[in-house]
């Protein structure tokens, strides 16, 4: 018996020596941090865009919430030093107006580690003219009731024409992609054709396709998840917002607190497992507006490898605008959107805070009527805003909307 | 399974030796009463037993003693960290023993403590924030705390062998738990188990030691929320303010931490008598890794540290009616805060963490210098009166390599205490003591140059904790312990004991008191 513990005990300090010596042979090569360098050339995909003056990089060190900026010439390279090791977010972005259209440039590469000094980066970076219809402003965390509890029934999003010609929003889909929230476990897609080339929609609604719904530049249009008042005691009196005034409302059914509001009802294009009420994750969703080039046919779903969740395949050049919402800052490293549609995310870094995400002002013209910053990266061109308002920046309601 | 089993071992052994260990003794004279006051002389005569070396226990020559405590400990004030409860309770208990085994000796101790802190910050899931760790998630809601720990300790010395050697073990085992009580909650859970077997090699009056350590140390922390319509921010420190902010509650809640460490080190020791002075040299060496990953199901690395620990130490004491000890040591602790840059290999089959480059991001040194000087008076069995010297100087620089920040924090401390053994007629005794501490900050700064400056990290959390280290302050504090035998022809006897200490920064009005009261029995 002794000989049985001796033996015990020997093998288990064998198994903590053996255990401690891979942990100590692991630490042993360790040396203190040095600071990088990394050297960032673009490839210029313009098309008919006329090349731009300079380039504006930007190196995002997500983790470590470290930021390095500088500019370079379009035809050359830029060396960067002073780099945190880490993985990063490299942008490239320009702007430039001519004969009297503005051009926006942007590329970006995502999740490139810079563990080696002198690492090359090559950025592939496209042009187009700034986007008609934007998200504006979308109110997406929910709020407090008086009691403390979680309402999440007045998130919104807005849209806006921040273009300078009509646009028309009939059958205009908006689409929250795959996956729910910003996670590092992204789905594996079937090869069955090049999966970069579509994002995956987890739910769609579209604008019916009834009849013309049109916007004059500097109109927008409120799609509420409920289009009602929901100061009301019922609902919340705590929550920011009140929108009848919506244009649409995503209803699902009506219950005891939802009803059918004077909104048009958003169609529900697709949404395998629908619930009561079309409620986005208070975490921060991902979303697109788009117009689907052939009708939305459910059954046409796609599943990723491995789970048997449905998914609808939206091409990327069918998106209009894409907007990436994350839980907080550090999790833009986790985006889940392309960055050919969104190149950054934006956050109001919390859930149920009554605080939104809106769209900078780059200028206002004529008549009061504001040009928003539509640079295909989330992170600079919104902000956050406290309270959520629906048509901030004098954005006008459309004239067919009789009950605003 | 195996490691529960040789737990469970161990735990018996210690057990076993500290209840052999309460045994009432032979060797010693049935009027030499034990006491507080005997058992504090008997410890500070014994230089191999203050060693880590378990061996050297046969060479103290120390008396079969025992005892039994019963303390019941509040401490309140804002002159605290913030991590410190407002107020704190603890309520504990411990045995101890020691005994002679032929001409080896065998010593036992058992304790358990049970402690209440009040209105606690910046500590999400750490029993003990201050055990060198920097990776570990904070919050900013005030909060209670409840822990318990328990501990085991032995050492155990053979008789010589062939005259010329002494075989001997020490050993270890410490478990703690302890609960947050406000969301975002967490339950904690920690234990180290170590083993220190020992050999001294006897020449004439002069005896050499050495000992080898093993330790291996496991912390598990899982945070939830009792309300889980409320997500709560935490920010996951990774040292000197520098954090990730994460959040507890939803989809995306911050997983378990688990914290796995080992640590081997090896110490010599050096003693010589003549006359009736003896002196002991020792050198210690520790050698730690500890890694700390969280989600175990998806391990990712939040970090790793190494501790290097190099400690030297001179203890002379010369014996005779009265008593002379003086300690001289020097430590020098140094602590290496490891970061990982990893990715997620999202392959559908693999889908796993892994390892880019890792680097040493920040360390954290620690140096003491200290000298401390006792003269008991009259000093056979029990002591008349004694009467200490003591000061220590501190210095902590603390390096984050980048982006560079630092906290330098050097203090030097200065005290002496005094206690005297009054006979109040019969087996009565009164133990009577004072003591004052002065710790006087030369040099302090932080600089913090990280990514966020303005966040409630380092306003609310690490700026006010860094006032509160460099503060001067004195200690005043004294004790009473009222000691009675239990019958002329035992050595037992029982004590009760109150002290209070109560400390004051040089500038500001806050303070904090600490009192204890005990109750024991001592054979």
């Amino acid at each position: 018996m002794k000989n049985r513990y001796k033996i015990l005990l020997i093998a288990v300090l064998a198994m903590f020596s053996a255990v401690s010596c891979q942990q100590f042979s692991d630490v042993s090569k360790i040396g203190e941090v040095e600071s990088l360098s990394a050297v960032v050339s673009v490839t210029l995909n313009l098309g008919s865009a006329p090349i731009p003056d300079k380039l504006n990089v930007k190196m995002i060190n997500y983790s470590e919430r470290y930021e390095v900026n500088t500019t370079m010439n379009p035809n050359g390279t830029v060396t960067i030093p002073n780099i945190i090791p880490g993985i990063y977010t490299i942008t490239v972005t320009s702007e430039k107006s001519q004969d009297g259209f503005t051009y926006n440039y942007s590329g970006n590469v995502v999740n490139v580690d810079i563990v080696t000094n002198n690492k090359q980066i090559t950025v592939n970076v496209g042009a187009s003219k700034s986007g008609a219809l934007v998200f504006k402003e979308v109110y997406y965390c929910g709020s407090r009731t008086p009691t403390g509890g979680s309402y999440f029934r007045d998130q919104f999003y807005e849209i806006y024409n921040n273009s300078e010609t009509v646009q028309n929003v009939r059958n205009l889909a908006i689409a929250i992609i795959a996956p729910l929230t910003a996670t590092p476990n992204k789905p594996v897609w079937p090869a069955t054709e090049d999966p970069s080339l579509f994002v995956y929609a987890l739910q769609i609604w579209s604008v019916p396709n009834d009849k013309d719904y049109p916007l004059n530049p500097g109109e927008s249009i409120i799609i509420a998840q409920m289009a009602d008042d929901h100061k009301k005691s019922n609902l919340n009196p705590s929550s920011p917002v009140n929108l009848l005034s919506a244009e649409f409302e995503t209803l699902v059914n009506t219950t005891s607190l939802i009803q059918d509001n004077p909104a048009i009802n958003m169609v529900m294009s697709f949404w395998p497992s629908p619930t009561p009420q079309w409620l986005t994750t208070v975490f921060g969703g991902a979303f697109v507006i788009y117009y689907p080039n052939e009708p939305i046919n459910p059954a046409n779903f796609v599943t990723p490898v491995g789970l048997t969740t449905r998914h609808y395949r939206i091409p990327i050049e069918d998106v209009v605008d894409a907007l990436e919402l994350v839980g907080n800052a550090t999790q833009v490293q986790l985006k889940r959107m392309p960055a050919v549609l969104d190149a950054g995310a934006a956050t109001v870094g919390g859930t149920y805070l009554s605080v939104s995400v809106a769209r900078k002002v780059k200028e206002t013209v004529g008549g009061g009527r504001a040009i928003l910053f539509d640079t295909n990266n989330s992170s600079e061109d919104f902000e956050v805003m406290n309270p959520p308002v629906i048509r901030r920046y004098g954005a006008v309601a459309p004239s067919w909307n009789t009950w605003k | 399974m195996k490691m529960r089993k040789v737990k469970y071992i161990y735990w018996a052994g210690v057990l076993m030796l500290t209840l052999f260990a309460v045994q009432p003794a032979s060797a010693q004279k049935t009027t030499d009463k034990n006491s507080p006051a005997s058992i504090e002389l008997l410890k500070a005569k014994s230089l191999w037993f203050n060693t880590t070396n378990g061996a050297g226990l046969t060479l103290d020559k120390m008396y079969n003693f025992s005892s039994v405590d019963f303390t019941y400990q509040l401490k309140s004030g804002d002159f605290k960290k913030l991590q410190d409860g407002d107020k704190e309770r603890l309520l504990g208990v411990s045995t101890e023993g020691g005994q002679k085994l032929g001409t080896g000796y065998a010593w036992g101790k058992f304790s358990f403590n049970n402690e209440m802190q009040r209105n606690t910050q910046f500590n999400t899931t750490m029993l003990d924030p201050a055990r060198g760790m920097p990776f570990y998630p904070v919050d900013p809601n005030i909060s209670d705390w409840k822990k318990q720990d328990y501990r085991l300790e032995m050492k155990v010395a053979s008789q010589p062998l062939w005259d010329r050697v002494i075989l001997g073990i020490q050993g270890e085992y410490f478990a703690s738990t302890g609960a947050k009580q406000v969301d975002p909650r967490s339950e904690t859970y920690f234990y180290t188990i170590n083993i220190k077997p020992a050999l001294v090699a006897l020449f004439n009056d002069h005896a050499l030691g050495v000992n080898f350590v093993y330790e291996n140390l496991v912390q598990e922390s899982g945070t939830t929320n009792s309300n889980s319509q409320i997500n709560h921010n935490v920010y996951v420190m990774k040292g000197l303010g520098n954090y990730y902010p994460s959040v507890v509650g939803g989809l995306q809640s911050l997983g378990r931490f688990v914290y796995n460490g080992n640590k081997v080190g090896a110490a010599i020791q050096y003693s010589y008598g003549f006359s009736d002075m003896k002196f002991l040299l020792e050198g210690k060496y520790d050698y730690g890794v500890e890694d700390v990953i969280s989600t175990p199901t998806k391990p990712k690395k939040e970090g790793s540290v190494v501790r290097e620990l190099m400690d030297a130490k001179l203890t002379a004491v010369k014996n005779g009616f009265n008593v002379s000890r003086l300690e001289l040591s020097y430590s020098n602790r140094s602590i290496d805060g490891i970061e990982h840059v990893q990715v997620l290999d999202n392959t559908y089959e693999v889908q796993q963490w892994v390892d880019l480059y890792s680097s040493i991001r920040a360390i954290y040194k620690q140096e003491d210098i200290s000298a401390r000087f006792d003269f008991f008076r009259g000093a056979d069995h029990d002591y008349k009166w004694k009467a200490g010297l003591f000061t220590n100087y501190r210095s902590n620089d603390d390096d984050y390599i980048m982006p560079h920040s630092r906290m330098i924090i050097k203090n030097m401390y200065f005290g002496a205490d005094a206690k005297a053994n009054l006979s109040l007629g019969g087996e009565t005794k009164l133990l009577a003591g004072a003591g004052f501490t002065y710790k006087n900050n030369f040099d302090g700064s932080y600089h913090y140059r990280g990514a966020d400056p303005g966040s409630i990290i380092i306003t609310q959390f690490m700026t006010p904790d860094f006032q509160f280290l460099k503060q001067s302050y004195y200690k005043i504090g004294g004790e009473l312990s009222l000691y009675s035998g239990l019958g002329k022809m035992s050595r037992a006897g029982f004590y009760l004991k109150a002290s209070l200490d109560y400390y004051k920064p040089i500038e500001g009005d806050n303070s904090r008191v600490q009192t204890n009261f005990g109750l024991g029995f001592i054979f």
